[in-house]
């Protein structure tokens, strides 16, 4: 009898280790720092965000902020990644410490998942409402359906506030205001409440008589027939048409309470518009590229020509978020993350403005901590091992132009 | 007969070991099942019962009843041919949802911050009810495969319209038409679930215009009954007796 008992409650106690496993284990993604574990390759010939602004470092809950910029669609998509035909711009924050008030790519929200064209420009903005406190890394992010998140650059943004203050109200088609915080939770609580109850009942109505052993005996025994007896019956039959009556009846009313609703929206949305990218007049030729792992340092060997009517520097190199600029062509002032920006990372054999008509061969160099940092010196290590960016270009009023690299690179160990 | 082949000396102490065995042995069914049965709903039904704008009018009204007349299938066979008891669906179901609201209560709002109103989880109970009592009335098998499978087919949508429709008034917002339940789905991000993840309203029912959501009850409870008939042999296989030793178990 004890050997018995204390097998069964070694049993129970299994089945609860089992049940808090299940019952706690399961949690939503709340995390958004993947970036760094991400293939440099993602990183880097899949989408690359730029001109980007957080335009706040700190909100207050029930404020809002944008995060807006461009990003540019890689025309030399990896074949690895499924191309961005079925794409969603989301946003990468740990859960929903702000709400997404709302996100556009031009000038289209987009709620729903979107179609996007290899080699265009589009610009975007995410509009987000505070919602609860604390220092977050906010993370530009596009998931594309076949390929997964990818991660843009990210940035901490301080919500001050309690959440308690938190509201969200909005006024539905019906005409009446609502916090969607809150609303209609009363009712969802009510119902499984009560639905809980029942089923409770029914079980408490077999548990107050003895149920396992002595039921046992009797149906092996062959007396199964008189275990459940016409009270029974009619206490089951009452059940279920209790059920019954109740399920049509709140369904009835409900119809009433509620004569307006519509099914969930859902559907693809096509035809994004981008952007018009001025024309280039640089053409740049990457002769070769080599990665040299002890000096963290990415040096190429560009054939520049300069096809345009006025004399351009290079400015920057931006490759998988990271930017590498030449101080004495270009400084940042957008608050571009620091750990994401090289201020001196770029330098060139020979910047001087490269006049038209003229075609000058240079040694570039982009050197940071951030190639080991953000792993993109993993990039080696990858199946195709190709690097590739944007390179910005300066004439001397300050216009900008957009060239895409896109060439294989050569580890040095030396 | 010797003190070593009875542990008890009396009726009356028979009667309390018995019910000390009846609460313990409910209590680790109870949690078994939970663990079990809250895995298995997890990973098959999974986003569809976790989120409002998941809960749409096709695919959920189809997919949540037939992976979750399954643990009901294989529990009722156990309880109802050993012990004769009609509760088998009904212990699974409210074992589901104890389970599903300290998950959705603890992480999902405790952890995670998404609104209970948000993911609370799908109603079962009717189903389970009805499905007990058929059993407990007609005895059979077949029976509660057909009858009972299709009524928790039938059951599911209607049960859980209460709960759901306030989260399908429409609202305007931005220029878009969005229900209340889209909108929370927009708005409290998951980085995890971009929105072609979800599937809703998609699906070969099209034809039937607005009555969709019948319409994919009812092929919901055809499919239930088949899954019935398959977790009822499963729950009686797992049932058996065959590996302990020992006469008249
Ligand atoms: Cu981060």
């Amino acid at each position: 009898m004890k050997i018995i008992k204390d097998k069964v409650a070694k049993l129970s106690f299994v089945a609860l280790l089992i049940t808090m496993t299940a019952a706690i284990f399961y949690t939503p993604t709340a995390s958004a720092h993947g970036e760094k574990s991400q293939a440099a390759f993602m990183r880097m010939r899949t989408i690359h965000w730029f001109d980007l602004n957080w335009s706040k470092d700190e909100v207050a809950i029930n404020e809002t902020m944008t995060i807006s910029g461009k990003f540019h669609v890689f025309a030399g998509w990896p074949e690895t990644v499924d191309k961005p035909e079925v794409a969603f711009l989301n946003i990468g924050i740990p859960g929903p410490v702000f709400i997404r008030a709302g996100s556009w790519i031009g000038d289209q929200l987009v709620p729903r998942s979107v179609s996007l064209e290899l080699g265009e420009t589009y610009t975007f903005k995410v509009l987000l409402k505070a919602r609860r406190p604390g220092d977050w890394h906010v993370h530009t992010m596009l998931n594309v359906e076949g390929g997964g998140p990818i991660i843009g650059p990210g940035k901490w943004v301080t919500i001050t506030g309690s959440m308690g203050q938190f509201v969200n109200p909005l006024v539905t088609l019906t005409g009446d205001t609502i916090d969607l915080e809150d609303y209609a939770l009363d009712n969802i609580y009510f119902w499984h409440a009560l639905w809980y109850a029942i089923g409770l009942a029914w079980l408490v109505f077999w548990a107050k008589r003895p149920m396992f052993i002595p039921r046992h005996i009797a149906v092996s025994s062959g007396k199964a027939d008189t275990l459940i007896s016409a009270g029974d019956k009619k206490v089951g039959i009452a059940f279920a048409l209790g059920t019954m009556v109740l399920v049509a009846g709140s369904m009835a009313s409900t119809n009433e309470k509620y004569p307006v609703t519509t099914p969930l929206q859902a559907g693809l949305m096509r035809g994004m518009v981008p952007i018009d990218m001025p024309a280039t007049s640089v053409v740049v030729k990457v002769e070769d590229a080599t990665y040299r792992v002890p000096g963290r340092a990415m040096q190429m060997t560009l054939t520049i020509t300069n096809n345009g009517d006025s004399a351009v520097r290079l400015g920057e190199f931006m490759t998988a978020s990271v930017r590498f600029l030449d101080a004495d062509v270009l400084e940042d002032e957008s608050g571009y993350p620091d750990d994401l920006l090289a201020e001196e990372g770029l330098t060139s054999s020979d910047n001087s403005p490269l006049a038209p008509g003229e075609t000058r061969t240079v040694n570039v160099t982009a050197s940071d901590a951030a190639w080991e940092v953000y792993r993109l010196a993993d990039l080696i290590y990858d199946p195709d091992s190709r690097f590739a960016g944007l390179l910005f270009f300066f004439d001397e009023d300050g216009n900008r132009q957009m060239v895409m690299v896109d060439a294989p690179l050569i580890p040095s160990f030396i | 007969m010797s003190a070593s082949q009875s542990a008890v000396r009396s009726r009356a102490e028979a009667v309390a070991v018995s019910r000390t065995f009846d609460w313990m042995i409910l209590f680790t069914l109870f949690t078994a099942v939970l663990g079990g049965y809250h895995i298995h709903y997890m990973l098959t039904g999974g986003d569809w019962d976790f989120w409002s704008d998941w809960k749409d009018r096709r695919l959920w009204v189809t997919v949540a009843p037939i992976v979750s007349i399954t643990f009901p299938a294989a529990v009722q066979a156990m309880l109802w041919y050993r012990y004769r008891l009609p509760v088998g669906a009904t212990i699974c179901v409210l074992a589901l949802l104890l389970g599903e609201w300290i998950n959705r209560y603890m992480n999902f709002w405790g952890w995670t911050y998404f609104p209970v109103n948000f993911c609370f989880p799908s109603n079962l109970m009717p189903g389970a009810i009805v499905l007990d009592v058929i059993l407990m009335l007609g005895g059979s098998m077949t029976l509660t495969a057909v009858v009972g499978g299709l009524a928790w087919g039938l059951l599911f949508y209607p049960g859980n319209w209460p709960i759901i429709a306030p989260l399908h008034v429409p609202v305007e917002y931005n220029g878009m038409m969005f229900t209340l339940a889209d909108l929370q789905g927009y708005h409290y991000v998951r980085t995890g679930t971009p929105e072609y993840i979800r599937m809703v309203e998609k699906g070969t029912l099209r034809t039937f215009g607005k009555d969709v959501a019948p319409v994919s009850a009812f092929f919901s409870g055809f499919v239930s009954v088949i899954i019935y008939f398959l977790w009822h042999f499963f729950g009686k296989w797992f049932n058996k007796t065959d590996f302990i030793s020992g006469e008249n178990v």
